[in-house]
């Protein structure tokens, strides 16, 4: 490990360090009681009989798996979509009002629809994370394909690139720094998805733990909540941006 | 070809003179786009024919269409009127027979100096080593021999452009296109740059058909230099340029070639430009 490294993951730690002795400092200086701010150790206590118990990795998982499948959902219908949108100027203007129109509703306010129409299941909070990712990632496609150079597609035409090579060799590589920068925000996006549809109806997942820690006044448990939440977002974050530094390695010269 | 020796030591001739089908036929070509409820005419009744070996210049004003004829001859825009012959074959969509220089570095990013010039190999699905092998041989001609795995960020612009020439040659198309090759480059690249291209096409004597915005440039490369008018442009002036070859820089400054020089700028001057 080198030296910068270290020092970055010292500096890390010590604004972690701050921040718990001035959370510990509100408590106790304000007296609140335990319901409405948990000191630091009662939250830890609690993170502690979760994992200890299972609980919290059950309730991962679910959740987990709802983002991840509707990342991929979504991911996948979006670039298709951007595809033909970047290529076909009749698809665009058929098809972008009601993109646009549909992104002036809410994603929230579809999820309760998204219950009654597919079941409190699985399959409507993959829909919603789906929904939520779709359009950031859509729109990060049609301008990725839109960049590439015009230069380059006439270079490619005169070495008689087929439709395939123009994909695989051209656009993919061109548009592939927009692309991974609208994944990037549609992995922390399909995490406010998963919640969303799990608020709306659930009983598993961290979103569900959310509710529960609510109804009962278990503080804590709604802090264990939002951390797991965090960290869960900015897992999926890191893997995207270390996939991004493998693949990008070309920029950084 | 009448005459074996001719591809080794060719004798400054007059290109015009050569027997048989000459390389290129551009007959009677126009373009026009459609405007509002007009036509705005970009090329008007171009006629010329290119001789296998030659090295042709196009000179004339900004926004006279030059890339567009370029584009035109590569089959990548269609004429409006005419017809364009390539090997005696009429050219109605782009085909690999032709090499393609543009204006800006045009290299893939993501691939590296040595990719970047086979692509032309490995789109036709060709050997590898093989591939490899061809790029070497340019990129030693070019002088980048060393920068194989480093990528185009990494180049200077008139690297990026010696790469690109590379990568045009590569397939060993019959006619290279050259769009104003050093025109995005500061003055002295530009003028290494014109020497490197005169050594490169005194090795390997390939057809070409260069646009450029530099008179000297023209007369230095060129057997003969077209001067386009503006829009919609014609030719409106041929100049052979009959100085011997192999040619040098120090030739610049011969009465020949200011002479020549002097006509093309002239021809320039009748359509208000220079």
């Amino acid at each position: 490990m080198g030296r910068k490294q270290l020092t970055r993951i010292g500096l890390t730690l010590i604004s972690f360090g701050v921040f718990l002795a001035v959370w510990q400092a509100v408590v106790h200086l304000g007296g609140y009681p335990a319901f409405i701010l948990p000191p630091p150790q009662a939250v830890a206590q609690r993170l502690v009989s979760l994992v200890a118990s299972g609980t919290l990795w059950r309730h991962v998982q679910v959740t987990l798996k709802e983002i991840l499948a509707g990342l991929a959902l979504g991911a996948v219908s979006a670039t298709v979509l951007g595809y033909l949108l970047a290529h076909s100027p009749v698809a665009e203007r058929l098809l972008t009002p009601y993109i646009v129109a549909s992104q002036s509703v809410p994603t929230v306010a579809i999820a309760p629809l998204l219950v009654i129409w597919f079941g409190t299941g699985l399959l409507s909070k993959v829909l919603v994370c789906a929904l939520i990712v779709f359009f950031p990632i859509l729109v990060n496609t049609v301008v990725g394909l839109r960049s590439v150079s015009q230069n380059l597609r006439d270079l490619m035409r005169t070495l008689q690139a087929n439709r395939w090579q123009m994909l695989w060799m051209l656009e993919v590589p061109a548009a592939l720094p927009t692309l991974l920068a609208g994944l990037k925000v549609g992995a922390t996006l399909a995490v406010i998805g998963a919640v969303v549809g799990e608020f709306v109806a659930s009983d598993r997942g961290v979103g569900y733990l959310l509710k529960q820690g609510q109804q009962l006044y278990d503080t804590p448990l709604i802090f264990v909540g939002i951390g797991t939440l965090v960290v869960m977002a900015q897992a999926l974050y890191g893997i995207v941006a270390l996939a991004e530094r493998g693949l990008l390695r070309w920029q950084k010269h | 070809m009448r005459t074996p020796s001719a591809g080794r030591a060719r004798t400054p001739v007059d290109p015009t003179m050569r027997n048989g089908e000459p390389l290129l036929r551009v007959d009677g070509l126009s373009l026009s786009y459609r405007k509002g409820d007009g036509r705005l005419p970009v090329l008007d009744q171009i006629r010329f024919d290119v001789q296998e070996r030659e090295f042709l210049a196009l000179v004339g004003p900004s926004g006279c269409g030059k890339t567009t004829l370029l584009k035109l001859i590569a089959g990548l825009v269609q004429p409006t009127a005419g017809e364009i012959h390539l090997g005696g074959k009429r050219v109605k969509r782009p085909s690999r027979n032709v090499g393609f220089v543009f204006q800006e570095p045009t290299l893939m990013g993501w691939r590296t100096v040595e990719a970047n010039v086979t692509l032309p190999l490995e789109l036709d699905g060709g050997n590898r080593k093989r591939a490899r092998e061809e790029a070497q041989a340019l990129l030693d001609l070019v002088r980048l021999t060393g920068f194989e795995d480093v990528y185009p960020a990494q180049l200077s612009g008139g690297m990026a452009q010696r790469v690109a020439l590379a990568r045009a040659l590569v397939h060993d198309p019959q006619l290279l296109l050259l769009d104003e090759p050093f025109g995005a480059l500061d003055a002295l690249t530009r003028e290494r740059m014109g020497r490197e291209l005169l050594r490169i096409w005194q090795a390997r004597r390939k057809t070409v058909v260069m646009v450029t915005h530099s008179v000297p440039e023209a007369v230095l490369l060129a057997d003969r230099v077209l001067v386009l008018g503006p829009r919609p442009a014609s030719i409106i002036a041929e100049v052979p340029v009959n100085l011997p070859r192999p040619r040098t820089e120090g030739m610049q400054e011969t009465p020949a070639c200011s002479q020549v020089a002097r006509r093309v700028r002239e021809a320039l001057e009748q359509v208000g430009l220079q």
